[in-house]
């Protein structure tokens, strides 16, 4: 008898909600925003959403407002569409270079308040006007919030530009040992493109690791399963000499040497193993020796390049590999703190060394 | 102690007895001064000539009383006892005041076929009919030991059909069997037609949606049950045979896990939980996300649920709770017509109104899935008894998911598992070797073990004699 | 109740660690890292070691006792006069703890899912559930958490996906630096804990054959792993500051789980952990009942579960916001805690003072 009356009780609460529902048809999904700085300190913000026309193709609405806050642009286009707006699919949030440049923690704080939200969504800068890029149409390619999403996520691996999400970008801003990195993604006419890789101070970006350079970038801030990298050889009997390093996998290792007078020697060390696809040099890849001699070339050039990265970073006071990290981990707790990490960091020596094995080197000698 | 007749017992007051059923036959042999009374239809012909007319044919009046001395011939005091045999298809023979009763039951009976609702691929294929000979005989067939005892009783004052409950001694523990028989004398009812009807008289909890007593059509899954330690009752013109005491487990095994190998029958058994929680959570699920969490959809399949959403004019739930009514009444339609106008039904319900549905725009096609799979998933569950439960479950849950998404589902489930963590079969618990915990007997639930894996009788049956096996490895 | 519907210590294990195991893990690691900083997932160890202390007291009651019931064993010393108010005050803290967990699982999941809807409504459909559970008695209880507690084992293991996510760099070699108010810190963690002192009560239902003690240290020992493995991860995965400002983290890291079919898991995970706060809720309002019993009889009877449920509900009604809940959740929690370890001790020295006696008369 009390099972059929709570039984009933629970139908009867059919009724108590009917405005909750949100029914997957009426619903604007944002699948990416895009925050771009406006005059007077405005944010401008533009949603694409796609939408299934009663025709059965899909197509985009973008909306756009102008506002001072990007909750605030939620109103404002609820008011511009027949549906919910709403947050929980966003795939992608593209920020335009000034507003990074002004520093994008307020935006990803509101961004993260909001429970649909998740930490997965992708954090990714636009080098230029980040609504102009969203509301572009490329004839080549998908929707463009879709596309600039897989591309991320498919090319992302290969060339060593990783996507960020805001897990990984607020994990990085809060912690005090290494500043947070995004995608930077250009428009270049026909296609986007991905230009490199944002380095942040905190949450201002500072500078850009060239798409050409991400991958030793990458190779130097953490292990790699995958990727591939050409190099040039600098050598003076031929400068044209390439070669093409595929399927890499790499091992990084820090190392922390306390000098006197707070100081710190830093060694990074990239252990990389790779496949040669293509190698225009006069040397023998059968050879032992002269292999190793290709393996000692292509390390050296790894190792000087990221030595010269590290030194645009300390200039710039960008900590985007983390080695206040091992640093902050090889002090006690007291040290650390007395230790202005932001200040100290330039005067860090930090070398690189990269080994380089070659696994093999295709089925054709 | 000799016992008196009692003054009712003659011809007349019998014959009375029977006026109008022009089915019975009265027989004479003036010679010798017998009268018989039957029903032609219950006896068997060879037998009535054999055991009667041949003998009374060829003797003499002086013989008679030897004859009548031969065991076949019971004696009989009340005329009470008269009529029931006469109505149980044995023959009433009256000599001199005297009656006796012979047995010569055997009216025209089905042949042994194919179980139609539990069907192996390996294994015997005969089942039970409605013969209650023939189902005590399919089960003494394959289990030669005279510790196989059967106790017969008489329930339903109009139908007075007998049910046999089975039990091997030392085996079955006799608690079990003296609840059952208790359960079963206490039982008043006109009539118990089918071991269906059983079943719901002495279950613990009639009102529960689960049915508490595995059901079988299968002598050989009948006698797996029996070396159990089970109980299995039969009730007389029924081919279903009743194994108590059951657990929920039990209804997701199947013969064929035995007959196959032992990793076959793993995957097998694994497959149908895997139906369980399609069958019941499916669509609800389909409802839930469509109605409340849109986020759980991944991308790529995003755009493909609003496109086959967007035409629909009804809410998820509903549009639902339309599509599972509709495969209920194909089913049912299904299961109660002729098998070849089933199969047009089939054709005509499943792709005909399925496709035409999603085209008008009545019901999005992946609902269409996603009632599809988790129908097939309900079939996959080797008891029917069972898989209707569930499917009616389903609805409510169905509802829940309706009404708050993710959170309703889960409080439908609960709701589920509060009311089952309640239930017993025959006093022991429905839930065993799960709750309460028995862990060695996992190894003949959600998997089927080697067989030198499994040692002991299942836990619920409580055998006296709890060793299986003794193979050594 | 006869003989085989004892509990075994495998239903005892699994009742312990469904009562301790609740919402708290949602907020547990932000907690530690606000309280206690750096590694604050060491904090757990010690929570550990105290709450096996408390339950080495609950096992010298049950060995003194010889498994008598501690109702008995007051009742023998201390006038009724006195304990019966007790009870009732045990009784209505109980009834009210555990009314707010169940309020504060319905306002999580009405921020994450119901904007709007009246989390009174769904409270009440979860105390039906209590309910429906309440009145079928600690055996049958017991058989549904260990149901619960078999479908719900599958998402402990799913933290595994973030391995690689995971660096131990992240986690400092600091220990509990940049944490504050520890103390208050550590009794409000160590709520997280409470649910195995209600076992105190359960002496006659157990297989006194079985060591049913081990089963509660064991099931003790499961929570403090699922707790310690949460924690740890949720402090190898986010960065210190970040935990501490990610009020649920747990909910933000099931929040990142994808799979090929379904994604965003949150919502269904936080679901299943009903089947957790359920146990919880209804092991405190047995409890409650439990000790009604000791004065009147009719506690057994299913209006008294019912008008202990509906009292519970009504006050519920007075907190209205999350901060609310767990301001009660916090106090209630402290006087849990005390009564945790005042039950034990106090039965203790009776124990004594009645061996003792019992000596001198001999």
């Amino acid at each position: 008898m009390s099972r059929l009356l709570a039984a009933i009780i629970m139908m009867c609460m059919l009724t108590g909600c009917g405005t909750e529902q949100r029914i997957l048809e009426d619903l604007g999904m944002i699948q990416t925003a895009s925050y771009d700085l406006e005059e007077n300190n405005k944010l401008r913000v533009t949603i694409n959403m796609p939408v299934s026309a009663t025709d059965s193709t899909i197509k985009k609405m973008l909306l756009t407002a102008v506002t001072d806050s990007s909750k605030e642009a939620r109103l404002l286009f609820s008011n511009q569409t027949e549906l919910t707006v709403v947050s929980g699919q966003v795939r992608n949030t593209l920020f335009g270079l000034d507003l990074a440049k002004a520093g994008i923690h307020r935006h990803v704080d509101t961004l993260l308040r909001d429970t649909s939200m998740s930490l997965g969504v992708k954090v990714t800068i636009i080098n230029g006007k980040a609504g102009e890029l969203l509301s572009k149409n490329y004839k080549q390619h998908s929707e463009t919030g879709q596309y600039i999403n897989r591309m991320l996520e498919k090319r992302g691996s290969g060339n060593g530009i990783m996507p960020s999400s805001l897990y990984q970008f607020t994990r990085d801003y809060h912690d005090d040992g290494i500043d947070p990195i995004a995608p930077i993604v250009k428009d270049t006419g026909e296609d986007a493109e991905m230009d490199g890789i944002a380095l942040f101070q905190d949450d201002r970006y500072m500078m850009k690791i060239p798409a050409k350079k991400a991958l030793i970038f990458t190779l130097f801030k953490r292990n790699l399963k995958q990727g591939e990298i050409i190099i040039h050889l600098e050598n003076k009997k031929n400068p044209k000499d390439i070669v093409m390093l595929s399927n890499i996998m790499s091992k990084r290792k820090v190392k922390v040497h306390h000098l006197a007078n707070n100081r710190f020697k830093v060694d990074i060390s990239a252990s990389i193993r790779g496949s040669v696809l293509e190698y225009t040099g006069n040397k023998d890849l059968v050879k032992k020796e002269q292999r190793h001699k290709i393996e000692e070339e292509i390390s050296q050039y790894i190792s000087s390049q990221g030595e010269q990265m590290i030194k645009d970073m300390q200039k710039n006071k960008v900590d985007s590999l983390g080695i206040g990290q091992y640093v902050r981990n090889s002090l006690s707790y007291a040290e650390w703190k007395s230790l202005n990490w932001r200040n100290v960091y330039p005067q860090v020596e930090v070398n690189c060394h990269a080994k380089v094995l070659i696994k093999n080197y295709g089925k054709y000698s | 102690m000799k016992q008196t007749p009692d003054v009712t017992l003659n011809f007349q007051h019998i014959f009375h007895q029977f006026e109008h059923c022009v089915d019975l036959v009265h027989r004479t042999f003036p010679e010798i001064h017998t009268d018989i009374l039957y029903f032609p239809n219950l006896i068997s012909k060879i037998a009535f000539s054999s055991m009667i007319l041949e003998p009374f044919a060829n003797i003499q009046l002086q013989e008679v009383d030897e004859l009548f001395k031969q065991s076949q011939f019971v004696e009989v005091f009340h005329s009470k006892e008269a009529v029931v045999g006469v109505l149980e298809g044995k023959a009433a023979i009256f000599n001199q005041g005297k009656v006796f009763l012979i047995d010569i039951y055997g009216p025209k009976d089905r042949n042994i076929e194919q179980s139609g609702t539990e069907t192996v691929i390996t294994g015997p294929h005969d089942s039970f009919g409605e013969s209650v000979s023939t189902n005590l005989s399919l089960i003494r067939r394959r289990l030669k030991s005279s510790h196989l005892k059967v106790i017969e009783y008489s329930v339903g004052e109009v139908t007075k059909s007998k049910i046999y409950i089975l039990y091997i001694d030392g085996l079955a523990n006799m608690n079990f069997v003296k609840e059952l028989e208790h359960r079963i004398k206490i039982i008043e009812i006109d009539a118990v037609n089918e071991g269906g009807v059983l079943a719901q008289l002495i279950e613990d909890k009639p009102n529960s949606i689960f049915p508490q007593y595995l059901r079988t059509e299968r002598p050989d899954s009948a006698v797996s049950k029996l070396v159990d330690g089970r109980i299995i009752m039969l009730v007389e013109n029924s081919p279903t045979a009743i194994s108590a005491p059951s657990s929920f487990f039990e209804f997701f095994s199947s013969p064929d896990d035995y007959y196959q190998r032992w990793t076959l029958g793993t995957a097998l058994r694994l497959l149908r939980f895997l139906a369980l929680l399609i069958t019941i959570t499916f669509t609800a699920l389909y409802v839930s996300v469509t109605t409340y969490h849109y986020e759980m959809i991944p991308e790529s399949l995003l755009m493909t649920l609003v496109e086959s959403r967007n035409r629909v004019p009804f809410p998820p739930v509903y549009e639902a709770l339309l599509m599972e009514t509709m495969i209920e009444l194909l089913r049912e339609a299904g299961a109660r017509l002729p098998t070849k106008i089933a199969q047009t039904i089939g054709i005509v319900g499943g792709i005909v109104i399925g496709q035409a549905a999603v085209q008008a725009g009545l019901t999005s096609n992946v609902l269409i899935i996603a009632v599809a799979s988790s129908a097939i998933a309900s079939f996959v569950i080797p008891s029917y008894v069972m898989s209707a439960s569930l499917r009616l479950m389903r609805f409510g849950l169905i509802i829940m998911a309706g009404i708050w998404g993710n959170l309703g589902l889960i409080m439908g489930v609960a709701l589920i598992i509060i009311h089952i963590s309640g239930l017993t079969s025959l006093g022991a618990p429905y839930l065993i070797p799960v709750a309460p915990m028995k862990g060695t007997d996992w190894k003949d639930i959600f998997i089927r073990a080697p067989f030198s894996q499994l040692k002991n009788r299942p836990y619920q049956t409580k055998s006296p004699n709890q060793v299986r096996q003794k193979i050594r490895k | 109740m006869n003989e085989n519907e004892k509990l075994s210590p495998f239903h005892i294990a699994v009742l312990v660690f469904m009562s301790q195991m609740g919402i708290v893990v949602f907020t547990l690691p932000n907690s530690l890292a606000v309280y206690f900083g750096t590694n604050g997932w060491l904090f757990l160890l010690i929570c550990f070691v105290v709450s096996t202390i408390n339950i080495y007291f609950i096992s010298l009651v049950f060995r003194l006792g010889k498994g008598r019931s501690v109702f008995e064993i007051l009742e023998r010393s201390i006038p009724k006069a006195v304990l019966y108010p007790v009870y009732i005050g045990l009784a209505s803290v109980w009834i009210l703890f555990g009314s707010m967990i169940g309020k504060k699982y319905v306002l999580l999941f009405q921020m994450m899912a119901f904007p709007t809807t009246n989390p009174m409504v769904i409270k009440l459909a979860i105390d039906i559930l209590v309910y429906l559970l309440l009145i079928k008695g600690i055996y049958n209880i017991s058989k549904a958490a260990t149901f619960f507690f078999w479908i719900t084992l599958w998402m402990y293991p799913l933290m595994f996906m973030f391995l690689p996510h995971f660096h131990w760099i992240r986690l400092t070699p600091f220990i509990f630096k940049e944490g504050h108010d520890m103390v208050k810190g550590g009794v409000d963690i160590y709520a997280s804990f409470l649910g195995y002192e209600l076992f105190i009560l359960l002496f006659p239902y157990m297989d006194q054959k079985k060591k049913p003690m081990l089963a509660i240290y064991s099931g003790n020992a499961f929570v403090t792993f699922i707790y310690i493995w949460y924690s740890l991860t949720c402090f190898g995965l986010f960065s210190l500051k970040q935990l501490k400002k990610l009020l649920f983290p747990l909910l933000d890291l099931q929040a990142l789980l994808r799979f090929p079919f379904v994604e965003r898991l949150e919502n269904l995970l936080f679901g299943f952990y009903l089947f957790l706060v359920l146990i919880t809720v209804v092991m405190y309002l047995l409890a409650a009942q439990e000790a009604v019993r000791r004065i009147t009889p009719i506690a057994k009877s299913h209006f008294f579960v019912f008008i202990t449920i509906a009292v519970g509900y009504g006050i519920s009604y007075i907190p209205k916001s999350i901060d609310q809940v767990n301001d009660w959740i916090m106090k209630l929690g402290y006087t849990v805690t005390g009564i945790g370890f005042g039950i034990p001790i106090i039965a203790i020295l009776v124990l004594l003072i009645q061996g003792k006696g019992g000596q001198s008369h001999v």
